[in-house]
Parts: C-alpha cells; structure tokens; sequence
C-alpha cells in the first residue's frame, strides 16, 4: 500500500463566538485564507496539483453551505481542476477529513489533498438554524437529539465527578493555554487572519478590517472560587458550567496530505502521517465517553499500548467527559504530567466543532515537533453517540 | 404662545434624575441627562488609560445615573430600549444640548447657591420659549429665581416629582410670583396628558403640600407610638391597610425612603416652619438620631426599622427593632379586636373605617388620636397650603398611596363624631370646622345630581368640583342613566359621540358566563346603534383570566359538554368583537392575564396603559388559552410576513418558538410596551400614560377608527405542522433532563405546541383561525380532565400562586 503523509499542519486562532476576533467574518473567508496560508508554506506544491480539498463543518449551511469544500478551493484559487467535498461527522468533522484524505491517497485514487475543517458558531446556531427532529420520536426515542450539555451532566453524575473535579480541570487546561500563548509555541501552526469587524465612524457604517492572530478565548488569571460560583445552564443543580465546558469558537485548520513518493519528488520534508483512524459507536446520552472506546480501539488496530503514545490531545467538549475519558484510560497521571492537552484545550482554547479535529492535529504536530515525540494521538467525543481517535506517527 | 414639550435637558442625574429622564422616554419623549464632570481621575481611571479629556470620565456621572435607572427595580423603564432615547453628557462641554429643548429639569443637589449658579449658564443658552422648571423639595421657588431676568421667571416652575417617578402617581407643580397663567396650564395639561401624573397646584410653601402633610403624618404616628408605648410592629399593624394606607405601613414606609432621607425634610421644616402650631413635631426624635448614628438607615442600609436577614435555617426573616433595648427582635404578631371587627363589617371601606374608629381597644384609641391629629392639621393649613382641601386629598393619595385623603377620610369616619373624639382628647378643634358645623355642612364632600361638590372653607359653602372633559368617570355615567345594558357580570354604557364602554364588574374581573354573554350581546347592540365600542374598565386590573373556580368545579363533575360550550362562547365573543362592523378598542390598564389578555387582543386595536401587565398565564393551572390566545398571538406574529415568502421556505421556527415560550413559560410583561416586544399588544397601538384619561383616549380611538372603518378580513395562518411539534419535544425532553421542568409540565407544554402546530399538516400549510380555536378547545377539555390540572387549579384558589407538579 502506498504511504500518505502531512507536510504541513496550520490553522487559524481560535475567536470566541459572537464577541471573539472572528464574530464578524465569513468562514468560508477565513477557511479561503487557512488553504491560501497553507499553501504559501508549501511553495513547491502548485495549485494545479491539488486534487480535492476536504472540508469538515458540523454545521454546514449559511456561508458554510453549498458545498464548502469547493468554495474554498475556488476562493483559495485553486484550478479548476480540484475537486471539493464537505464531510459531516460532527465534532470529528475535520480529523475524518484528513483520515479520508489519507485513506484516498493511500488506495491510489489521489495524489495530493488538502484536507481539514472550518465552523463558525458566531452565525450559525448549535442544532443549526432550521432544525427538524422528528416528531414522536424524539420523545420515545430522543437520544439523536440530546443536547450536549445533557450528556455532560449525565456523565458527571453516572461516573461520579465532582464539582471541584471538573473546576480543577477547567481551570488547568486554562493555565496551561495562557503559559503556552505566553511562550509564544502557536506561532509557528498559526497563520493570522485578515478579520474584518462592522463599526458605526461618523454615522456611517463601515467594515475595518485587521489582523487577528492570537486565540482569544484563554481566561486567566482565574481562581477555583471564581469557577465554583458559575451555575449549570444545563440541568438545574448540575456541575457543567461556562467555567468547565468547551468555548463555542470560530475557526479553521488545514492539513496538506500527499503521497510519500510526491513528497520525495518535490523534496518535501514530511511532519507525520495519520497511521491508525477509528470511529467508534457508544450511548448517545453519554456521548462524552466516545474518547474511552474510540482509543482502545485504534490501539487494538494498531497494536500499540497507550504506554506507546507519547503525546495525547484529548477535545475538552467538557471537563467531565474529557476527564471521564482520561480516568477510564488510566492516564490520568499523565494528564498531570503534560502529556495530554500540553497547551491547554477547548476550554480556554475554543472547540470549533468541524474545525476540531483539524486543529487539533495542527497543534499536537508541532507541540509533537518540538519535543521529538515519536508517536501521539488526537481523539473525541462525538454528538448522537461516537468516539474518534486517530494515531499520528511524527517522520 | 403656545408651547409644545418634544425635547426635555434632566441637569443632574442621581436616582431622581435619571429616573425622571426614563419616564420622559416612557412618553415617548427625548431627552439629555447631564451632571458634573468627577472630581479627579482616580488610579483605576489611569489605568484604563482615561484622561481629564475622555468623554468617558467626562460624562461619568450621567452615564452612572442611566446606568442605574436601566437596572433599577422596579423598572423605570418601560422598555430598556428606551435609555437610546437619553443622550448623556456633563455640564462643561454640553450646556449646549439645551439650545433646542422645551423644557428643562433641575434635579441637582439641594443647595441654594448650586442651584442659583447652574441656572445662571442655563439662562443664556434656552431659547425664550423654553419651560424652565426645578425637583426642588425643600428650597422655595422664589429663593431659587431671584436672581432670574423678568422673562425667566415668567417661565419658570417647580415640577416637584415623586420618587419612583414611574410610579408615583403626584407631580406637584409650583408656580412662582411671576409665573405666567399659561405656562401653569400648559404643564398641568402635559403632566397630566402626557406624563399620566395626578398634578396638584401648590403655593410655594415649605415642603408644598404631600411632604408638609406627609411629614407630619409621619411624626404623629412615631409621637402617638412614643405617649402609648406602643411596638414598631403594633403601630404598623394599625397604621397600614386598617386606615387605608400601604402595606408598608409607617415605619416599613421610611424605611423604604431612608430614615436620613425623612430626617432632612423634617429637620428642613423645623427650620423653615416657626409659625406652625405642631413644629415640635417636626423635630428629630432622640430614636431616630440615634438610628442615624448607628447608620441604620433604611432598606438601602440593610436594617432600619425592620432587618431583613436569614434564621439558622437560611429562611428569609424578617426582625423589627425593639427601640427601648435598641435590638433587633422576632416580631411580635399583633391582633385587635377592633381591626378584625372592621375586617369583618360588609361595605366599603368607609364603613370598615368607622367600625375601627369607635372601636373600644388600644387600636381604636392609637386610630382616633392619630387620626384627629391629622384631621387638624390638615384643616389648619388651608389656606396656608392650599386653597382648597382637594389639593391637599390628591396629594395624600397620589404622593403617599393614601386611599383617602385627609378630609376624606374625616367624612368617612363623620365631621361631627371626630369632632365629639377632638373635644374629649382635648384637641384644638380649628374654628373653621366649628363654623362649617355649626351651619349644618356634615361634610366635606356632597354629591348632586350635576356631581360632585366640595366644601370651600372661604366661601363658607360647596363648590362644584370642576369636570375634565377627558376625565370619564363610568360610575357617574351610570348614575346619569347612561346604562345601555347591564348584568351581574358587565355593563354596556354610553360614553358620548355614539361611542359605548363595555365595562367588566365581576370579582377580580375574572371572566365568566356573564362577562361573555354581554360581551356578545354588547355586539350586536353596538353594531345596530353605536359608531363603535371602547372595552375598559376603572378597577386596579382589566382582568385577571377565566374564573378558575367555576372551570374546576365543571370539569370535577365532568360536565364536559357545558365546558365545550363555554369555551365556544368565549372564543365566538372574541371573534365577533374581532370582526365586527364596527370598531372596538380594548384598553387594558393593571393585568390583563388570560382570558383578559384574549380579549385584549380582540379589538381592532388595543389602546393599552403604560401599566398594563399582559400575558397568557394558563399552564400556571395546568390549561391552555382556549380563549382564541393563542390563536390570535401566531397571527399577530405572522401577520407583516409578505406574500409568497412562506411559499419559497422561509423559516418559521424562530417565530413560533417564541410564541410557544410566551405561553409554556407564563410570561407577563412589565410593561404595555413590553407586551408588544412579546407579541400580545400591536406595535403600531398607542400607550396611553394616564389612567384617569385613559377611556377617553380609547374612545378617540374609536372615533378616529370609524370614519373608515372596514372589518377585517379573515386572517390566515402559516404554521410549521409536524415538525414544530418534533422541534418542541427534542427541546423539552433536555429541559426535562435538566429538571427545569417537570413531567406534568411537558405534558401541559406539548398540547401547546400541538395547537401551534396548526395540527397534523405539513410545514408551510395554512390554516384558518376556526381550526387553531378548535384545537384550543380540544386541549383544553383534555387537560381539564387530568387530576395534575385540578390539583394546579386547586393550589391556586387556595393560595394565589401556581403549582410545580
């Protein structure tokens, strides 16, 4: 079988939703700038030669339907001749694009993809704009449509987390994002966008345009007692709070995936490659274990021990169910140690749905860069039921 | 000259100011706030890079006071919308706003010298036609002016607000000396029409009249509390709803105020007052020095009077100071034999009042002293106050929510019994009252038959009690056989120029059969003789929904084809005021929940008072409006969609979700407008602020609708069929796992959502208004066979607030 692998990783930084750098722009504008950033890293790859670009959205409608795949591809100006697909797998939206994208070049059918995601929670409403579930069945059968703050809840209070369990873990995965920004380590996966905001400048309306780098969503200094006064939004007494849960987040993240053999031609030197992909299905009112059946299986396809992974980033949907993932895992300890969220997560960082898997790849591949990790492994809960997991081997 | 107020300066933007400014902006009228520039730049100013140059320090203090009055609560706002209408600044770089406004407010510090310096930068930038006006409550007008030019004083006033300024129905307005006739009328004219205030006339007296009368009300209470030993409880348990005033009796009141607040309007007429007879009173008590002191002053201190903290258990509790011990205690639970005697007594509250006040106890004693005293007093300040004793009966009312004035509450009690009272107390009795009797005048009120006359202390005699044209008074149009048709539940009156008034008269205006039986047969006779038909009412509130007893009462004898039949009645009634040929404006004032708010919505228009609570309130007892409310609200809701867009998939969702949570959650506004944010009251109706004129303006409504008037035609409405029920249930079955809402709640919830729904069609489908009230019907005789309904409804008879089961 033909090797597949990534020769660059980037994304854009994290704006919170509604109020962040990103509230104003267009995501099919900022997902056009990632794949232009992208490929003005790769200088020696020619527009021409990308075959299809792969785009994962949670919610793709708006500006990010019509097929986002190839608006993107298009608005980046790329040929005519590169083809565009959106995928839909909710939160593991942008890691299936780059595992379908490897899949595809390693079966021969493609040569060269770009491959990620790209959401905005700024415009379109979780559940999207016009939802439909189906009558009746819902409330016999409601698990497709149960909201995730629910499953959040249901986790903490079946697998008996704490309050303070989940502030501490909030609030670390905030400390950690603030050192990591501070040390200036997202620089090198960032590329900055050209974000525009609306103001009122004499009465007139105008669009002022300006860069945004920077992910804005860390909050820190902040203390446990800060966290413990936050309530539930979710269930009345509940423990999953703004505090403890993931930020909604706009953003993009592409990876350029390619033959090995293209890579040698054009001497390209490659980051990894995404060796092992699996999905797994679990109860959609805890959809929040998905990471706890989803790792052990693409070890098992792998053949590899968690002690084989040197790096882990693990999406913060919500504390409980992050750390539900960690415990069940055995790899707590770790957590502690700095092997898994390093840089902080989707709690101080932002989890921009479709987009997450691809950002997520971008950060671990560079945090994986800078510590000669050799392997490392990128997974998540998925709404209506799943766990995604894919292993990186770094090259 | 004739003056028209469109633009108003507010100079000074503390709790009053600003409030004042909110209610400016309930009127529909812009305003500038504007107050002094901070007196430094403070370290944490510094660090947000501020200067002694931002506008944002700058305008601090105006921009605080907006601030405030948006989060203060109650409400001085009726829609927080309405703070873009204040523009704010300070009184350095924007003296200017005031070159196009026509009236001015002075609500600065009271502090003659201050005053007198800003009117002076005032006076050069007003045009001449601008009212210029003060808050004072203390400084007379003549100090404050006398340094004005001719032709200021001719257009200056005090406009002396009470405080909430939404609120609190009296506006005492102070003409100077020089003060021309029409600037006095045209602001009695704007206050009352535009402002919806009860003006009263004062002379420039100390403290004018609410506060002179009111602070003496007050120091009699704590002078009658002192000489009989009595408990702060005691006296507030006699001084409170027994003699008609609020709830929050006499110290609870002052406590409300701010004890330093009452101290300084005392101390202020000690000072100003060395000829009245009771000046002593006006002394600060040793108790309330020493309260100062402690700095307990009131709710805004956390304790005055009363504490308000938690027991052991974390209850909320209430203690009241025992000022002998000078601790705060467990409230005693006081009980009179006289006070529970007047309860009791059938009638009015006149007749409860005499009752207490030839009571034989320590209450009738505390009553029949404190009375007297007020009684006097107040005799003995006309003419010093006022001219007449109505002035002095509005302020009491409007100012202090006195439900009877001084004098009117004399005649309830008898002129000549409280004189027997005053001689054995061996009070003063004032010689003009001696007089008064001794000519045979009983009281100070008469009614003739062309209305209602006064006794005139001058003029030894009654004089007629001057009529406002806008001022209809349905009882006296009865009086003068106006009566169209009557029943037990509601009256059809002519209220003039062919136009009728349909007024409810049941227990709490809940409606019942007679209520829609004469709403009917109103219909036919307004259609047959009158241009058009106003649907009001005087009472606190239009209506408070279906009469719940009588619903229960069928459905636990499971009369289920009598309650079909009611439901039809009420929802045909509904229909046929909707589209009769002739225009009806409902003018709902005070709750219109329920049934009430339906009906409400049934006119051609609403013409609604600013203090209108509305809201369909029915899964409170476990039922849905089957009245045509929810009905009528999706087709207030859809009724500006244009034609087609429903056709090309527009979204629907968003709409009817917020029609379903109106409903599943009870929402009532706060507010008339307010209850057209939510959807119940048309944005293109009017608000009326003035509740005395508020019928009149229904009817001018009614008279401007029927010059050309059509029906309208029937509506038709989009509705999203199955998939707004499957939208509803995925969103309720979270707020179930939430524990937001109960099982019993989704049940109630989900027949909602069924009648939005429009029923078993397809999204995008329109419906007839028949098929929504059947549907309404339907649900409602469903629910009303649940025992969780009977036990909600149950729960509310018995204690006035709804049921979580």
């Amino acid at each position: 079988m033909r090797d597949a692998v990534i020769v660059e990783s980037v994304r854009s930084p994290g704006g919170r939703a509604k109020r962040g750098g990103l509230a104003s722009t267009r995501a099919d504008e900022y997902g056009i700038q990632v794949v232009k950033g992208l490929l003005a890293r790769v200088p020696k790859v020619k527009p021409e030669e990308i075959d299809d670009l792969i785009v994962g959205c949670a919610f793709p409608e708006h500006e990010t339907g019509m097929n986002l795949g190839k608006i993107i591809a298009l608005g980046a100006g790329l040929s005519e001749s590169t083809s565009g697909m959106t995928v839909n797998r909710f939160c593991s939206s942008g890691l299936q694009a780059i595992a379908d994208a490897t899949a595809k070049i390693r079966a021969g059918w493609s040569d060269v993809i770009i491959a990620g995601g790209c959401e905005t929670m700024s415009h379109i409403p979780m559940g999207g704009s016009s939802m439909r579930p189906m009558p009746d069945y819902p409330w016999d059968k409601p698990y497709a449509y149960v909201s995730m703050g629910i499953t959040a809840e249901n986790i903490a209070a079946n697998y008996k987390l704490t309050r303070e369990d989940l502030d501490k873990f909030g609030l670390e995965s905030n400390r950690r994002a603030y050192e990591a920004i501070k040390a200036g380590k997202f620089k090198e996966e960032i590329i900055p966008i050209q974000a525009y905001k609306y103001k009122v400048k004499n009465g007139k309306r105008v669009r002022e345009t300006m860069v945004f780098d920077t992910d804005d969503g860390v909050r820190w200094p902040a203390t446990l007692e800060d966290m413990a006064k936050l309530k539930s939004p979710f269930r009345a007494g509940g423990s999953s709070t703004a505090g403890n849960s993931s930020q909604m987040t706009d953003g993009a993240a592409f990876a350029l995936v390619m033959s090995a053999d293209r890579a040698k031609e054009l001497d390209l030197k490659p980051l990894a490659r995404l060796a092992y992909y699996a999905i797994a299905g679990c109860k959609p009112e805890e959809m929040g274990i998905g990471p706890s059946v989803a790792v052990p299986k693409v070890l098992k396809l792998a053949g590899l021990k968690t002690t084989d992974i040197d790096l882990f980033e693990f999406n913060e949907a919500f504390a409980s169910q992050a750390l539900y993932s960690v415990r069940k895992l055995g790899l707590e300890e770790r957590y502690w140690k700095g092997d898994i969220n390093p840089n902080g997560g989707a709690i101080a960082l932002g989890h921009p749905l479709g987009c997450t898997g691809a950002k997520l790849t971008a950060q671990i591949l560079h945090e994986a860069k800078r510590r000669n990790a050799k392997r490392c492994i990128v997974t998540m809960c998925i709404g209506g039921g799943m766990g995604a997991a894919g292993i990186y081997e770094m090259l | 000259m004739s003056y028209e107020i469109k633009k108003v300066a507010v100079l000074g933007a503390g709790v009053m100011g600003a409030t004042i400014a909110a209610h400016l902006t309930n009127a529909g009228i812009e305003c500038c706030l504007l107050d002094i520039i901070p007196f430094e730049l403070t370290e944490a100013d510094k660090k947000k890079g501020l200067t002694e140059k931002s506008p944002a320090w700058r305008n601090r203090f105006a921009e605080n006071g907006l601030a405030g009055a948006i989060k203060s609560k109650p409400s001085a706002f009726y829609n927080k919308k309405n703070a873009s209408m204040i523009k704010t600044g300070n009184f350095e770089d924007n003296l200017n706003m005031l070159a196009d406004v026509d009236l001015v407010i002075e609500v600065v510090i009271e502090n003659l010298k201050i005053k007198q310096d800003l009117f002076a930068k005032v006076e050069k930038i007003v045009r001449d036609t601008c009212i210029v006006t003060t808050n004072t409550s203390g400084i007379p007008i003549k100090d404050i002016s006398a340094k004005f030019s001719p032709k200021l004083k001719e257009r200056f006033l005090g406009m002396h607000f009470f405080n909430p300024p939404r609120y609190m129905k009296l506006l005492e307005i102070i003409p100077g000396e020089k003060t021309k006739k029409a600037v006095v009328d045209y602001m009695v004219k704007f206050c009352e029409s535009v402002l919806g205030k009860g003006v009263v006339v004062c002379k420039d007296r100390p403290n004018f009249i609410g506060n002179r009368i009111g602070s003496f009300d007050m120091s009699n209470a704590a002078h009658v509390m002192f000489s009989k030993g009595l408990k702060i409880e005691e006296l507030d348990a006699i001084i409170s709803k027994p003699l008609g005033r609020p709830s929050s009796a006499v110290f609870g009141t002052i406590d409300l105020v701010g004890l330093d607040t009452g101290f300084h309007v005392s101390k202020n007429l000690y000072d100003a007052v060395p000829d009245d007879e009771m000046r002593e009173y006006f002394k600060p008590n040793e108790l309330i020095q020493k309260m100062i002191e402690n700095k307990w002053l009131g709710n805004k201190a956390g304790q005055g009077y009363y504490k308000r903290t938690k027991d052991e258990k974390g209850k909320k509790i209430k203690l009241v100071l025992d000022y002998k011990k000078m601790e705060y205690v467990v409230p005693t639970k006081p009980k009179f034999e006289s006070i529970e005697a007047a309860k009791k007594t059938e009638g009015g509250f006149a007749d409860k009042l005499k009752v207490l006040f030839n009571g034989t106890d320590l209450a009738a004693e505390v009553a029949r002293e404190y009375l007297c005293n007020n009684f006097i007093y107040a005799a003995n300040r006309v003419p010093e106050i006022s001219d007449t004793i109505i002035g002095i009966d509005n302020a009491m009312k409007w100012g202090y929510n006195h439900q009877l004035g001084p004098f009117e509450t004399w005649d309830a009690v008898g002129v000549k019994e409280a004189v027997q009272v005053m001689k054995k107390l061996k009070l003063k009795v004032p010689k003009k009252i001696e007089d008064m009797l001794k000519a045979g005048h009983k009281s100070f009120y008469v009614k003739k038959k062309d209305g209602k006359y006064y006794y005139n202390f001058a003029k030894k005699g009654y004089v007629k009690l001057e009529e406002n044209p806008k001022i209809i008074l349905l009882p006296s149009l009865k009086e003068r056989k106006k009566i169209v048709k009557s029943n037990p539940g509601a009256t059809l009156t002519d209220i003039g120029d062919g136009v009728a008034c349909l007024e409810f008269h049941t227990k709490m205006n809940a409606i019942e059969e007679n209520l829609t039986i004469m709403l009917a047969e109103s219909c036919d006779i307004v259609e047959k003789d009158f241009v058009g038909m106003v649907v009001a009412n005087h009472a606190t509130n239009f209506s408070v929904g279906a009469n719940i007893f009588f619903v229960l009462d069928a459905a636990q004898k499971k009369q289920w084809d009598l309650i079909g039949k009611g439901i039809e009645a009420l929802q045909n009634a509904n229909m046929r005021m909707k589209y009769l040929a002739k225009p009806v404006v409902t003018a709902p004032a005070g709750m219109a929940l329920g049934g009430g708010c339906e009906m409400a919505m049934h006119g051609a228009r609403c013409q609604p008072h600013g203090e209108t609570y509305i809201g369909l309130v029915e899964v409170g007892v476990g039922l849905i409006p089957a009245g045509g409310g929810v009905k009528e609200l999706m087709v207030r809701c859809t009724e500006g969609i244009p034609g087609g867009a429903v056709e090309d998939g527009m979204n629907l969702q968003q709409i009817y979700v917020k029609v379903f949570q109106n409903i599943a959650m009870a929402k009532v506004s706060t507010s008339a407008a307010e209850g057209m944010e939510l959807g119940y009251i048309r944005k293109t109706d009017g608000i009326s602020l003035s509740r005395d004129q508020h019928i009149w303006d229904a009817k001018q409504v009614v008279l401007g609708l029927a010059k050309f008037y059509k029906k309208p035609r029937p509506a038709m409405i989009p509705v999203m069929g199955e998939n707004f029920r499957g939208l509803i249930d995925a969103a309720l079955y979270n707020m179930r796992q939430g524990n937001f809402v109960s099982d019993y709640d989704v049940h109630v919830s989900r027949k909602v959502a069924y009648i939005i729904s429009g029923g078993d069609c397809a999204e995008g489908t329109w419906v007839s208004e028949q098929e929504i009230l059947d549907l309404e019907k339907e649900a409602f005789i469903s629910l009303l066979g649940e025992a969780k309904t009977h036990e909600r409804i149950v729960h509310m008879l018995n204690t006035g607030k709804p049921l979580r089961n």
